[in-house]
């Protein structure tokens, strides 16, 4: 094929050729082979020796075999199988061709139309995942399970965990390389812990000497943005605020929104967003009672602490769906909308970061016709997640995606038949339990359910295709 | 640019003279040696082809020598080595794809002359995504299969790998043809236009529409292709005209003409029933164009063989009593088969004697009462090479045809021609939910089941 010969492999000729000896069998491979792995890589700095007899590497050959067809080919051959993926990982770490390594075993891009479940990520104690933050730049995932805080690495295998000082830890995200913030609904503070040594470093208590009221704040939400952390506070009685903390001193710098949380709408947010293109704070609450949902959507400048937008529902909006107040809400930070999800219809909403009004909502229509029984259908446990421009839906059990149709002819233009819906799962997998939080990174959808152990990892089907059933 | 990255004298143990049709090459380190001949098997755009031995050096490829030694087995003998088994068929796709003989590969592995309907097992199950059952499948010559699920396309390349799965602008798609391994046309009973899909990008290449004198939309009720033609039947939204519309497949989908256009004037409902199933039978050069509808007094239909040059209906079957649930025409048997709706038995109809008075053959039980039933509903039937294949229910019938040396025959023993079925599949395989949709690609059969969301491989029975 001809553009298989501009493969970087075999474009450079200047190199000469090199024999080297792995643990008995001898190799011959191109110079720019093995610069092919990096400046820094042993390969390379062995391709720097003179070229008299074949250079001896006291390793594995069958695994070195895979590692040099890596670096011709930039692939992984089938014959990668036979060994698992943490001895590929040391030993090209021995090699110093990890980069490559990585490279090649990362999932494709999530389409959530083309996904399955690859596998189950399960902490060894405390296995009921309470919270989890999935690292976007690498696919790592941090949980926390019980009072522990947990770290996987891009490869899911687990690096540290770090038993913390709360019970139950019911939030968490990672701010820095190294530290996790925690906070729990049954103790007070937002606690700042280094994975690396499992220290805790710091500590944000909310408190006011002029209000005896605010004591014992306990988070319930936590965000960050590049310098700043913001994390939601709530008192014994209510009043509630959302603190930005810098991240650098990880003291906190100022107040936003405190409210009295005496009513439906000024409870303590339950969702925080940090949207930087914009430079806003997404705050939202839902509460639900005996008669039905309701919850607010604000959103915060921080550098000024004012309210730059709000809906209250029930209430604002398109009098067809009053009454209708959403049960839960994300944000698509690539395309800078807001979604919500009703809580009686089940319907989703869209609206515009960019372009908000009083009534700001498109409401996605069903086109689908084997999906037009689903949801809506009493049962009301619903979350949403937004993700490389898709929209991840759990109904109770089930785990839908809200995707755009490429090419459309009206690009651009907003319309209520942008986003068509399809299942993500099967049958059978809506049935082991009530999705609790769906979060994407490193093109990993993770997913976890109501009192099921461990967190789902959905991928796209990548080397996937034909099943033998002989 | 050569992938031969420096050289070396030839070292002495292996004999080498530069007249000599020998070539030696050394791949990851190993020593090879075979003939020009072989090596020009790949073909001049392979990096193969121009290797020599000219300069008293052995060239060098800095690729795996493993696979190398497999590739070289298949350009000598044309087939894989059983070693290639320690490999995945990808790895030998990806490396073939580098040296440029990734044909030499196909035809060995998915080569449409290989297939041999008596060695056909179950091997294997192509999974989808989601939880839509497969609408329809199609396939092009060398087995790339396209599956049309709900909204969406999955699309497999002949190893069978997943390349893709597509979001379309359909609700669901009721019609799918492959026109090459990326490229496909779809389209649906319930929106307008025939949809030309590039699948590598996801994206609608071209809407081709009819312009019905309603000026409504106008959907799809059936694709099919010649070599050079493409063929949509359309039906305006109104349900109240139709047509087929002639396009050139190779002069960018130009439309050529159209023909067949009916209007619905009245209560007449049999004047314009828009056809269902499109079939080009290049033995005749005649499109066969069908259709049918079910009404107060049981399914009607006809059964419309085209010379699109003319516009002329060369032959027209009226159906009115055990009408089609489903027709086939076939190249090489020079016939039409179908499966009757009220029977379930099977028919042919010599494409030879077309204006004979009595078409249909039956090749079952003729004598089946027909008492309202309908035993032929939802089978489908297809021609592949010279034999037929009928599913009922969650097995495919197999009817070839007997050849009866005409010594032995004696008059009015048996009908001239002698069609026998056999069920196909071992007893495992037998059964299961009702067959949608079933095609033929490469040297394998596709079958789409109600309610699995996967497509099941039946593949020539591997001897080990």
């Amino acid at each position: 094929m001809d553009d298989q010969d501009s493969n970087p492999t075999t474009t450079t000729v200047g190199g000469g050729r090199i024999k080297l000896n792995v643990g008995g069998k001898l190799f011959e491979t191109t110079v720019s082979t093995l610069r092919s792995g990096g400046p820094d890589s042993l390969l390379s700095a062995l391709s720097n020796r003179p070229v008299h007899d074949p250079v001896f590497i006291d390793r594995d050959p069958e695994i070195f075999t895979i590692l040099l067809s890596l670096l011709r080919t930039t692939r992984l051959p089938s014959t990668a199988k036979r060994f698992s993926n943490q001895e590929l990982i040391d030993e090209s770490l021995y090699f110093g061709i990890e980069s490559q390594l990585r490279s090649a075993l990362a999932p494709s891009r999530l389409s959530g139309i083309d996904t399955s479940l690859s596998t189950t990520v399960k902490p060894s104690s405390d296995g009921d995942v309470s919270d989890f933050h999935a690292i976007d730049s690498d696919g790592s995932l941090w949980v926390a399970h019980g009072g522990q805080v947990s770290v996987y690495d891009w490869n899911l295998s687990h690096t540290a965990t770090v038993r913390t000082h709360l019970d139950f830890i019911t939030s968490m995200k990672r701010i820095r390389p190294e530290i996790a913030a925690v906070g729990s609904l049954h103790g007070s503070g937002l606690h700042f812990y280094n994975m690396a040594n499992g220290r805790r470093v710091n500590s944000a208590e909310w408190v006011d000497p002029s209000d005896v009221r605010i004591y014992k704040a306990r988070v319930h939400a936590i965000a960050d943005s590049e310098n700043s952390v913001f994390a939601s506070y709530e008192c014994q009685h209510g009043e509630n605020c959302v603190i930005m903390i810098d991240k650098s001193t990880m003291r906190i710098s100022s107040e936003i929104g405190r409210m009295s949380g005496n009513s439906a709408k000024n409870m303590v947010p339950t969702k925080l967003t940090y949207v930087s293109d914009i430079g806003v704070l997404v705050a939202s609450s839902v509460t639900s009672g005996a008669f039905g949902y309701s919850g607010y959507i604000r959103l915060w400048d921080p550098r000024t602490q004012d309210m730059v937008w709000e809906t209250n529902e029930p209430g604002s909006g398109r009098s067809s769906r009053f009454g209708d107040s959403f049960a839960d809400t994300d944000v698509d930070l690539d395309e800078l909308s807001l979604f919500k999800v009703c809580s009686k219809s089940g319907d989703l909403a869209m609206a515009d970061l960019r372009k908000l009004s009083d009534d700001p909502w498109f409401y996605l229509k069903e086109k689908n016709p084997s999906m037009r029984n689903v949801g809506g259908s009493g049962g009301s446990n619903f979350v949403m997640h937004c993700y490389r421009k898709q929209v991840f839906v759990g109904r109770e059990g089930e785990l839908e995606v809200w995707s755009r149709v490429e090419g459309n002819e009206n690009e651009g233009i907003v319309n209520e038949e942008m986003y068509r819906r399809n299942y993500v799962d099967k049958v059978e997998d809506s049935e082991r339990g009530i999705i609790k939080k769906i979060e994407g990174g490193g093109d990993r959808l993770f997913v976890t359910r109501e009192n099921v152990e461990g967190i789902e990892v959905w991928q796209s089907s990548y080397n996937s295709g034909v099943v033998s059933v002989l | 640019m050569p992938p031969f990255a420096g050289s070396k004298p030839i070292s002495n143990g292996f004999h080498h003279n530069s007249n000599s049709n020998i070539i030696t090459l050394d791949v990851g380190g190993q020593i090879f040696q075979t003939t020009k001949q072989t090596l020009s098997l790949a073909g001049s755009k392979s990096i193969l082809s121009n290797i020599s031995n000219s300069d008293h050096v052995i060239p060098f490829i800095d690729r795996d020598p493993e696979i190398f030694s497999i590739l070289l087995s298949l350009l000598r003998t044309g087939n894989l080595p059983s070693k290639a088994k320690a490999f995945n068929i990808q790895d030998l796709v990806f490396e073939s794809q580098y040296y440029g003989i990734e044909n030499l590969l196909i035809n060995s592995q998915s080569n449409p002359a290989q297939f041999d309907a008596f060695n056909l097992e179950k091997s294997s199950v192509l999974p989808l995504s989601g939880r839509d059952a497969p609408s329809a499948v199609s396939t092009t010559p060398y087995g790339s299969v396209h599956v049309a699920h709900g909204s969406k396309i999955t699309s497999f390349d002949w190893s069978l790998q997943r390349k893709c799965t597509i979001l379309t602008q359909f609700t669901a798609i009721d019609s799918l043809l492959a026109l090459s391994p990326n490229m496909a046309a779809a389209g649906a009973t319930d929106f307008s236009g025939l949809q030309i899909v590039d699948l590598d990008k996801g994206f609608v290449k071209e809407t081709l529409n009819w312009e019905n004198v309603t000026k409504s939309g106008s959907t799809v009720q059936a694709i099919g292709a010649s070599h050079e033609h493409l063929f949509t039947s359309f039906e305006s939204s109104r349900r109240n005209s139709n047509c087929i519309m002639v396009y050139d497949l190779n002069d960018s989908l130009r439309p050529v003409t159209k023909i067949g256009h009916y209007e619905i004037f009245g209560a007449d409902l049999d004047s314009a029933i828009p056809s269902t199933k499109l079939q080009w039978i290049s033995s005749h050069n005649l499109l066969m164009a069908s259709g049918s509808h079910s009404g107060p007094f049981g399914v009607s239909g006809n059964i419309k063989l085209w010379d699109i040059r003319s516009d002329n209906v060369v032959w027209e079957i009226k159906e009115k009593v055990d009408c089609f649930a489903d027709v086939t025409a076939s190249n090489e048997l020079y016939s039409m088969f179908k499966v009757g709706v009220s029977t379930g038995e099977l028919f042919f109809a010599d494409l030879r004697y077309m204006d004979s008075d009595k078409s249909w053959i039956c090749l079952g039980d003729g004598r089946k009462v027909v008492n309202g039933k309908k035993e032929g509903y939802g089978c489908t039937i297809e021609s592949h090479g010279n034999q037929v294949f009928c599913s009922k229910g969650g097995n495919i019938e197999l009817w070839s045809e007997v050849m009866l040396g005409s010594l032995e025959k004696k008059e009015n023993s048996l009908p001239e021609r002698v069609f026998r079925k056999n069920l196909m599949g071992r007893v495992k395989d037998m059964g299961g939910s009702r067959i949608n949709d079933f095609v033929f690609g490469g040297n394998k059969m596709f079958i789409a089941r109600k309610d699995q969301q996967s497509v099941e491989v039946w593949s020539p029975v591997r001897v080990f």
